[in-house]
């Protein structure tokens, strides 16, 4: 077990710039996703960790050891690829068992180690067929068994469940969770899929162009985005922004935000506008019916904005107000910073907007 | 319209059939030849079916000089040949798929160069060398030159580029050594490649003809195929009973292999030949 | 040190097949340009620097210049008749069935033959008294040849065997370009009612032409290394008339010592072969860019 440290990490390849300068430290024993749009060199960094690929300056600790110089084979770290990187020519067996073999584990030890982890992700059953013979899910079994059998300090997961169709996805992800709490050890996992960061992470860390954009718990980052980015990238469908300047100047009482925004599940549709709160006039643009909860686009002066209802009649009219209530409403500076509520806009915002 | 099919199929089959002779008949003739009595050659028109079959002249062909001799040079020569290809290509093959390193693409160029340069341009001033270091006329002079294989260093890279590169990368988070990548991982993935090349440098090697005429001078050395070709040379004038006893000797192998190996050894050939 | 050994190691790998190219492949090379300016014999220790003395000697000898007739008689016969039946084969037999799985697997057979069978096979069959050819010509009324005894007809005999030869290897190289073409083509063609003919010509022909160009130049490269049929079946006889490069500089170097000489007339073959690996590598470098 160990926490791992980023101290003024900066990544190039060639000429390009794929991380500018990186501090973070990823907590010992947490489960801590990092996740990103595509090219945010979320991958970059795993690899930085997992030792298949060099730091351009910078030091990387896994507990106090640093481990610039560490090949990726002696790091104490396991990795589950995206697409399982079995070894097609070996069983099931074979594979968990190379790595053991190579760190020169005597066979009875092996045998032990082997048998008590395809035990634990139910593959006793395969232990002498071929990759190309299993499953996806079954594969992925193979994969986090020829991972958790090293007993690693930090265990490395890349996209693990993209391969998965999204029934499978959904139970992996439960699996994995459960696996993380009974080893106790760091899990460092990436992915582009916020819901996944969401509901797997202790910790999410989200980064953007090389650069982490903010670390928190899942929670936190949701209700207290730290700017424009992150309040956009996590939660489905993202914040409402409205650029402030498409808004009639009489709305503020006092210094005007660049930007404002707010959850989409925060608005409440009416017929009619709401005198003590922000109003806005609207029109559905189109409606998603997702069982419990619906999704209307609405068309609004200040841009099409998003809302969601859950377990409320489907509203069936045309032109309606849509109104959020001031604790609601987040701002943004002109840096993109944001200023969460209640210390945000607070009552700063007057009635409504004809 | 149904005779007018008919017959378009009857057509078919006939050619096909007539095709399927062109090729058969030299080979059966050569089996038919090879049991005859040295008058049932010399009759004109030839006999299809001889008198007697006459198997003594395969004795006659093997004991007409040195053939265990000869078979066992082939032996050697064809298997060092297969054994030392398969060392050199597949690390060679390895670097070029795997590494970057200073003048990687001069050097493979280098190697496709070779490809391109026969037995037959270069046999002069090999034949001088060989002969200043004082190995003609031995085994080595015959499977020196081939120890490498241009042809199956770009197969064998071709195929270790296409084994995804997380397969490497896991194989170095399990702690294994770059050698014990390319032989636990790289060369089992890469078998049928291997298998289609060794069958292509056997047949190939089993068959020539030209590099050991050249370079050898007595039956210590010589191939099978010296020594057959040598039956043309036999005393007292052209025995083609006992040529072609010997040639059979020579094909049936080949002909037994290609037999049960024949989508294999097609294959070997064709993808060869097209990539 | 380790370092060190990171930036050596793609090196020592391919160090051991380098060393064999090098040595009996490129370094020949050059070493048979530099005997082709000299006049040398093998047993006498100097090597006389003679500059284009050699080359000019091979321009006037009428020898060499029927072996290079020959070659290229010999070369455009054998693969413009072996190319033209080789396509008609392919795109009759190209079929999946057993019956002409086995037609292609007998086409094919001769080209892991020894050619030293298949030279003493011809012989025997291209024999004038007692060959099987002359008994076939006779039965449909035909009038006999004298196959390899006669100036007249060896090459062209020579010509015939490496057809049967090679025909087949280049009938399945072409199933194997036909059958990577995908067959909606086919089916988009049949929609817009086009007719067989014209979808062989504007479907099958253009998408088939970088093998059968392949095929071409690999063709005429082997066909310039013609040896083992010539040597066991005609020796270059008779009167020369089977005689090609390749033989020539065999003849040369191996028979008469004429080292300098047989090296100069290797010179002008490695030209030739030169041009030919060129456009060989110009054509793949274009196939690449096809995919």
């Amino acid at each position: 077990m160990a926490k791992i440290t980023f101290h003024n990490i900066t990544k190039k390849f060639g000429d390009e710039t794929v991380i500018p300068t990186m501090n973070m430290e990823i907590k010992d024993g947490s489960f801590t996703v990092l996740v990103g749009p595509s090219g945010c060199g979320k991958s970059t960094t795993l690899r930085m960790i997992a030792g298949l690929e060099k730091q351009s300056s910078g030091d990387i600790f896994i507990g106090d050891r640093c481990v610039n110089d560490i090949s990726a084979g002696k790091r104490d770290v396991a990795m589950v690829f995206q697409n399982y990187a079995l070894y097609p020519t070996m069983t099931v067996w074979g594979n968990i068992e190379f790595g053991l073999k190579n760190r020169k584990i005597p066979k009875y030890e092996r045998k032990q180690l082997i048998e008590e982890i395809t035990e634990i992700v139910g593959l006793t059953p395969y232990l002498h067929k071929k990759p190309q013979k299993l499953s996806g899910g079954q594969r992925q079994r193979v994969a986090l068994a020829r991972a958790m059998v090293k007993k690693p300090e930090v265990f490395i997961l890349d996209e693990p469940l993209s391969n998965l169709d999204a029934k499978l996805r959904h139970q992996m992800r439960a699996e994995l969770v459960q696996l993380h709490q009974r080893l106790g050890t760091t899990f460092v996992y990436v992915t582009h899929d916020q819901v996944e960061a969401m509901s797997m992470a202790d910790e999410i860390v989200l980064l953007d162009k090389g650069e982490v954009q903010q670390i928190a718990a899942p929670l936190t980052m949701y209700d207290y985005p730290k700017n424009l980015f992150t309040a956009q990238f996590i939660g489905t469908p993202p914040m409402n922004i409205i650029d402030t300047t498409m808004l009639p100047a009489a709305t503020w009482k006092k210094s005007i935000p660049t930007k404002i925004g707010f959850r989409p599940e925060k608005i409440m549709l009416a017929a009619q506008p709401s005198r003590l709160h922000f109003s806005l006039p609207c029109t559905v643009l189109a409606r998603e019916t997702l069982g419990t909860e619906i999704i209307y686009q609405l068309d609004t002066f200040a841009g099409t904005l998003f809302a969601k209802t859950f377990q409320q009649p489907i509203i069936n009219s045309k032109n309606l107000y849509l109104t959020v209530k001031e604790e609601d409403i987040y701002s943004f500076k002109k840096n993109n910073s944001c200023i969460a509520p209640p210390k945000g806009v607070e009552r700063e915002i007057k009635g409504i907007v004809q | 319209m149904r005779i007018h099919q008919l017959f378009l199929k009857l057509l078919n089959v006939t050619s096909l059939v007539l095709i399927i002779l062109i090729f058969a008949t030299p080979f059966v003739w050569m089996a038919v030849t090879s049991v005859k009595s040295l008058s049932e050659t010399i009759t004109f028109p030839p006999v299809w079916i001889p008198e007697t079959i006459r198997f003594e002249n395969f004795t006659l062909a093997w004991e007409s000089g040195p053939f265990f001799r000869y078979l066992v040079n082939s032996l050697i020569v064809t298997f060092s040949i297969l054994i030392l290809q398969f060392l050199t290509i597949v690390p060679a093959a390895y670097a070029f798929a795997r590494y970057q390193f200073f003048a990687d693409r001069t050097l493979f160029a280098l190697t496709m160069i070779t490809l391109m340069i026969p037995t037959q341009l270069i046999f002069l001033p090999v034949y001088l060398q060989f002969s200043s270091w004082g190995i003609l006329d031995t085994h080595l002079a015959l499977i020196l030159p081939f120890a490498a294989n241009a042809f199956g260093i770009f197969m064998l890279r071709q195929s270790f580029k296409q084994v995804p590169e997380e397969l490497l990368e896991a194989a170095r988070l399990d702690q294994a050594s770059e050698w014990k990548i390319i032989y636990k991982i790289m060369v089992p993935m890469a078998k049928p490649t291997i298998i289609t090349l060794l069958l292509f440098s056997f047949i190939t090697h089993w068959n020539d003809y030209f590099w050991p005429l050249v370079m050898t001078t007595s039956d210590s050395s010589r191939t099978l195929p010296v020594g057959i070709a040598a039956l043309t040379n036999v005393e007292g004038g052209v025995a083609w009973h006992i040529m072609m006893a010997g040639n059979m000797i020579l094909v049936v192998p080949i002909l037994i292999m290609f037999f049960f190996a024949q989508r294999q050894i097609i294959r070997a050939f064709v993808y060869t030949g097209v990539k | 040190m380790n370092h060190l050994w990171m930036t050596l190691r793609p090196y020592t790998m391919i160090a051991p097949a380098l060393l064999v190219f090098l040595l009996f492949f490129i370094y020949p090379i050059g070493y048979m340009v530099y005997l082709s300016f000299h006049d040398w014999n093998f047993i006498s220790p100097d090597k006389n620097f003679v500059g284009m003395n050699n080359y000019r000697a091979l321009y006037d000898h009428p020898e060499f210049l029927q072996s290079v007739e020959n070659t290229v008689i010999f070369t455009l016969l054998s693969v413009v008749i072996t190319t033209v039946i080789a396509l008609l084969l392919a795109l009759w037999i190209n079929k999946p069935t057993k019956l002409y799985g086995f037609v292609q697997g007998a086409i094919f057979s001769p080209h892991i033959i020894s050619l030293v069978s298949i030279a003493m096979l011809w012989m025997w069959l291209m024999d004038p008294q007692y060959g099987l050819l002359n008994w076939l010509l006779e039965l449909f009324g035909l009038p006999q040849s004298e196959w390899l005894a006669s100036p007249d007809t060896a090459l062209y005999s020579l010509v015939i065997v490496a057809i049967w030869k090679s025909v087949g290897f280049n009938t399945l190289i072409l199933i194997a370009g036909l059958q990577s073409i995908p067959s909606y083509l086919y089916e988009a063609a049949e929609l817009d009612q086009s007719s067989t003919f014209t979808s062989f010509l504007k479907i099958t022909l253009p998408l088939i032409s970088p093998t059968l160009f392949f095929l071409v130049i690999i063709n005429v490269i082997s066909s310039f290394q013609v040896f083992e049929t010539i040597d066991i079946m005609t020796q270059g006889g008779p009167l020369n008339s089977t005689s090609t490069l390749v033989y020539f500089i065999y003849e040369y170097g191996f028979r008469f010592f004429q080292l300098g000489y047989a090296s100069a007339a290797g010179v002008v073959l490695l030209i030739v072969l030169s041009i030919f690996t060129v456009l060989y590598f110009l054509l793949v470098s274009r196939r690449v860019h096809y995919q």
